[in-house]
């Protein structure tokens, strides 16, 4: 660790990692191996006079606000460095809407003039921490869980997943079971269901859950609070995950979403996707989120449709060095300060074949020329840069 | 007006189109525009610890990954912790035996420990030792993660560094330019060994040794099962920690109160305000921490006049109101204001189009490029709509200068007209009528704008003379509900 | 009411200022300190506020009184290191409030409460629920926060010291009327009548 400090005084200044969440942002140095700050995407609206999260927007200009204020906060209250002076990996999930990128490109760029920036996805990002060639990577966030699997230091699009089924899904199952415990309607504040969920609830085994789903368990937990007084039940402790684990008739259930993911993959990756599955995300704190999701897993792979093409997986999981919260941050830290974020390296043929970013950093001089990302699913960027499309613009 | 718990009652329009009170703008002597905190540039200009008002140099502060090295932040409720002192007498072990001779001659030693005053939190209740110095010498924590990340940061360094090398390789390979000097240092490999060491960049064997040393990590099929404790044990809140308290330590995110430890105190920064357009200095703070002053303060409220509401009638629908108004001029020159109706006031082009000297021009020119990126990309029109309009007479106003002394006479001069109620130094007190449209609702929020022309006396550049500006600002009225 | 009036008993060693309202059956240890403008109403049982306490201004305590009257009425037993610290107030039923217990500013304890030993109701925090705070408890801050202390809080040696020094320069002070044990027979007699 001093080791690297040392380093970093004499070299150019480190770059910073930006990891917008939906509830928590995580903000931070490349090469260390934790955020500096996670904090809750919000900030102090003087002009409403009240909190204003990130993602509150009815348009692009109230957007462009947000994410100025945001950085602010960031930069001058938390992490204390001049916003001109460092370059930023960003790091994004692959279904960021591209308004938001776009609207945090122009920012970055435009409002704080930092000399250049490095956009990596969260799935590749969380699977540097590993450094293992093949990674399915679970991450649960707040609004939603996506899987992706990451071949060789890419990911595969077509597998893609992503469904409603984050931290916020639980949080609505809890309130619906803190209400039937209590009689009434309690309508408890979201950082109070957040407190009972991060100090009350886990997640029981598959058998507990069934037996449990049917009858209650009697031990009670109070909470006892100004202007909510509730009281938790085990029960409401126990099930409140449940919701991601409920299977219905599209099959969206989070072991659904892997099983699906791994059999959209190519043929001979399935294996070695299923031995190094990954779970990320604030939501996969829950204790015992992940033997729960391995025990589904086992089970769901013997049941049609699944049956035939998956049913000889072994799934095995991985432990990645940081928090479940900040993973795919770490990485970004470690994609920044591995290859510079100016212009990176070609992509990773090595063993890790994660190291790439394949020059997707763009300096602020081809932002202001070009004014626009790269971005996978714009027909342009998948052209080559002979097409005559390119001309056009 | 603008007070720290009630809304902002008068509010005035930036250049960029943001509405803000006049204490959160700023006033650009070289542009002569109003700025604001969200058009300006922030600086950091200095790093302090809040609490010991400590200055710290940033290289410093950034080897202490900018927190302060002898304050402490309580890490249950996040309160300043306070070192309090107590006398230990020497503990006495059981071999000891029955030495009480022996301790009443050991002096008693006095020991530290960290306690915070708000949530009575103490640094015994995680059982950190007591101290025997007042500051410093707490155990310091290393990330448990940090040992693996620096694995990987070694192997994806020198990952990076092998490809750049391909890289270079292949282009020599390309081009096919091969001297015989580097023809020579390719075959043995000694020169270029020796420009490695030289340069003390790592040699490409220890680039090797990093990429073939290292572990991927390991997948493994069991997971570790819930602890039984779950289903069966009684949950005591008291001893989990809540979300604000794990997120205060990113780095050990503790989940059992009895793993919480102190936090070292976050610094702050001073910080200097810079105009975009033309890069000079709005504020810069003085070094000082423990000092509020500014070596440059260009704020509106020093050099915009300023307007308050004295009062005003119920806002009714098709009817007028009366409105008085106090105007205050801040600067030391007299100053003559008129009132106009926003829509009266010339677009910003308009006003730059004012003869300036040939300097001045240049500069423009020089900074053309960067100031118009960012106000072509984020300039907004100030959006003064308003439900009222302000029934502007046609007087020019003139407004005394600021004078400190006057303060004392308070002899308010009557020189009553139908519009100037009364006058006393630099104040001037204002009866205007507000007309309200008669298709307004009741109680929908009654704002009206408002603008003024003054005259600006600028005294910035030294070696010209006082020159007078014609500027203007927009300001937007609130005045309650319109009454049905 | 007036029944009890004369019914205060001020052990010696007590430092009781005059300027304060004490109605009912009360009985204030030695070593106490009670302050100026203190309220202590005991209208529904005997208040009995053990040694060491602080009692600071405009801080009210209240035996309130129960529905169904018990005979004789129970008393409420304050321990002895209490410190109740300015404008707090605490009503109670009947019962026993612990040792070592902080009572912060302003704070508020309603009837339903009942307090162990070593706890900190922190300054404007007022507990009206139902509930049992354990020992050692400590609540804090608007959201009343809870934690457990791992030990009682320090008592206030030095600072009743200090102000058994300091009180009699400055106020009236009511005179301890229960003599030592011996000779509390002979004083509760005029006391009473």
């Amino acid at each position: 660790m001093a080791l690297y400090e040392g380093i970093a005084l004499i070299q150019e200044k480190q770059a910073v990692v930006l990891d917008l969440g939906t509830d928590y942002t995580k903000f931070g140095f490349t090469g260390e191996a934790a955020p500096r700050c996670i904090v809750r995407s919000e900030f102090w609206c003087p002009a409403e006079r009240r909190y204003k999260r990130l993602h509150d927007y009815s348009s692009p200009q109230e957007l462009y606000d947000n994410i100025v204020h945001m950085l602010h906060l960031l930069y001058f209250r938390h992490v204390l460095v001049n916003p001109k002076e460092r370059r930023v990996v960003v790091v994004e999930s692959l279904l960021t809407p591209t308004l938001f990128r776009e609207t945090l490109a122009k920012v970055l760029f435009i409002h704080y003039e930092v000399s250049g920036a490095l956009w990596v996805d969260s799935g590749r990002a969380s699977a540097l921490t590993l450094a293992a060639p093949v990674v399915l990577v679970v991450s649960i966030g707040a609004r939603d869980a996506e899987v992706t699997a990451v071949v060789h230091g890419c990911p595969v699009l077509r597998a893609l997943q992503s469904q409603p089924l984050g931290a916020r899904a639980v949080s609505a199952e809890l309130a619906r079971l803190l209400d039937e415990d209590n009689g009434r309607a309690l309508n408890l504040p979201d950082d109070v269901l957040d407190d009972i969920k991060v100090r009350a609830c886990f997640v029981p085994g598959r058998e507990a859950a069934l037996q449990w789903a049917a009858r209650g368990v009697p031990a009670e937990v109070r909470e006892a609070r100004r202007g909510a007084d509730a009281v938790v039940s085990r029960r409401a402790r126990a099930l409140s995950a449940e919701p991601l684990f409920a299977r219905d008739e599209e099959l969206a259930s989070l072991p659904d979403m892997v099983l699906q993911c791994i059999a959209q993959c190519p043929i001979d990756a399935r294996r070695a996707l299923a031995a190094s599955v990954l779970v990320t995300g604030g939501g996969a704190a829950l204790p015992g989120l992940r033997a729960r999701l391995a025990q589904e897993l086992r089970h769901l792979a013997k049941l049609p449709p699944y049956k035939e093409r998956l049913q000889e997986l072994q799934f095995k999981f991985h432990s990645a060095p940081a928090h479940e919260n900040s993973v795919a941050w770490v990485g970004g830290a470690l994609c920044g300060a591995a290859c510079g974020t100016g212009a990176g390296p070609g992509s990773g043929s090595g063993a890790g074949g994660g190291a790439g970013a394949e020059g997707r950093g763009v300096s602020r001089e081809a932002y202001v020329r070009t004014r626009r990302l790269r971005d996978w699913p714009c027909l342009l960027h998948n052209t080559p840069h002979k097409h005559p499309h390119w001309d056009m613009l | 007006m603008a007070y720290l718990t009630q809304p902002d009652y008068v509010k005035y329009a930036c250049s960029c189109g943001q509405i803000k009170p006049i204490t959160s703008l700023y006033f650009c002597r070289h542009c002569l525009q109003i700025r604001c905190g969200f058009c300006i540039c922030h600086e950091v200009d200095s790093h302090y610890c809040a609490n010991c008002l400590e200055n710290m140099p940033s290289s410093e502060a950034r080897l202490k990954k900018n927190r302060c090295s002898s304050c402490f932040d309580c890490p249950s409720c996040f309160h300043t912790l306070s070192t309090r002192a107590t006398l230990a007498q020497p503990r006495q072990t059981p071999e000891q035996g029955s030495g009480d001779s022996k301790v009443e001659n050991k002096q008693a030693k006095k020991m530290y420990y960290l306690s915070c005053f708000n949530c009575r939190w103490t640094s015994r209740d995680v059982g950190i030792p007591d101290q025997p110095v007042a500051s410093g010498g707490w155990p310091e924590r290393v990330n448990p993660n940090a040992t693996r990340i620096n694995q990987l940061l070694d192997y994806y360094k020198a990952i990076a560094q092998q490809e750049k090398q391909e890289k270079l390789d292949r282009e020599r390979k390309k081009f096919a330019i091969r001297g015989k000097y580097i023809t020579l240092t390719d075959k043995t490999g000694l020169t270029g060994a020796m420009a490695r060491n030289i340069a003390g960049l790592p040699s490409s064997e220890s680039t090797m040794s990093a990429i073939a040393n290292f572990v991927p990590s390991e997948a493994s099929a069991d997971v570790e099962e819930l602890s039984e404790d779950f289903y069966t044990k009684e949950l005591n809140l008291n001893q989990m920690t809540s979300m604000p308290q794990r997120l205060a330590a990113p780095e050990w995110q503790p989940s059992s109160v009895s793993r919480l430890y102190p936090i070292a105190k976050l610094l702050s920064v001073k910080r200097s305000q810079r105009c975009r357009a033309c890069d000079h200095n709005l504020t810069k703070p003085e070094y000082n921490p423990g000092s509020i002053k500014f070596k440059i303060e260009l704020l509106a409220f020093y050099h915009v006049p300023e307007v308050k509401i004295i009062s005003y009638e119920p806002i009714k629908p098709g009817c007028t109101s009366a409105l008085l108004l106090k105007l205050t001029n801040p600067t030391g020159h007299e100053m003559q204001v008129r009132l106009l109706q926003p829509e009266e006031v010339p677009d910003t082009e308009d006003r730059l189009e004012e003869p300036k000297s040939l300097e001045k021009s240049l500069e423009k020119s020089l900074n053309l490029e960067k100031d118009n990126l960012w106000y072509e990309t984020v300039q907004r029109k100030a959006d003064v709509t308003a439900t009222c309009r302000v029934v502007t007479p046609d007087v020019t106003l003139t407004l005394a200068q600021r004078d400190d002394a006057a303060e004392y006479d308070d002899d308010a001069t009557h020189d009553a007209n139908d519009i100037i109620l009364w006058r006393k130094s630099n104040k001037l007190a204002l009866r205007l009528q507000v007309s309200c449209g008669a298709e307004v609702g009741a109680a929908s929020a009654a704002e009206a704008a408002l603008a003024l022309q003054y005259r600006y006396r600028n005294t910035v550049p030294a070696a010209h003379e006082p020159r007078d500006h014609t500027l203007h600002a927009t300001l937007l009225l609130q005045l309650g509900h319109v009454s049905g | 009411m007036t029944h009890y009036r004369y019914s205060i008993k001020i052990l010696p060693g007590a430092t009781v200022c005059e300027d304060c309202t004490l109605e009912g059956d009360i009985t204030i240890g030695g070593g106490t300190v009670i302050h100026p403008r203190v309220t202590i109403i005991a209208e529904g049982g005997p208040i009995i506020i053990a040694e060491y306490c602080i009692i600071e201004e405009y801080s009210t305590i209240i035996h309130k009184k129960n529905e169904q009257p018990e005979n004789p009425p129970k008393p409420l037993f304050i321990g002895a290191h209490n410190v109740f610290e300015v404008g707090c107030r605490l009503e109670s039923l009947c019962g026993h409030i612990g040792e070592s217990n902080v009572f912060e500013c302003k704070s508020f304890v309603g009837t339903d409460v009942k307090i162990g030993s070593g706890c900190v109701i922190g300054a404007a925090c007022s507990l009206t629920t139902p509930q049992t705070l354990p020992d050692n408890t400590v609540i804090w801050g608007s959201e009343h926060n809870n934690r457990e202390a791992l030990e009682k809080q320090p008592s206030q040696l030095l600072q009743l010291d200090f102000l058994g020094k300091v009180m009699p320069n400055y106020h009236r002070l009511r005179k301890s009327n229960v003599h030592k044990r011996q000779m509390s027979r002979q004083s509760q007699e005029p006391a009473k009548s």
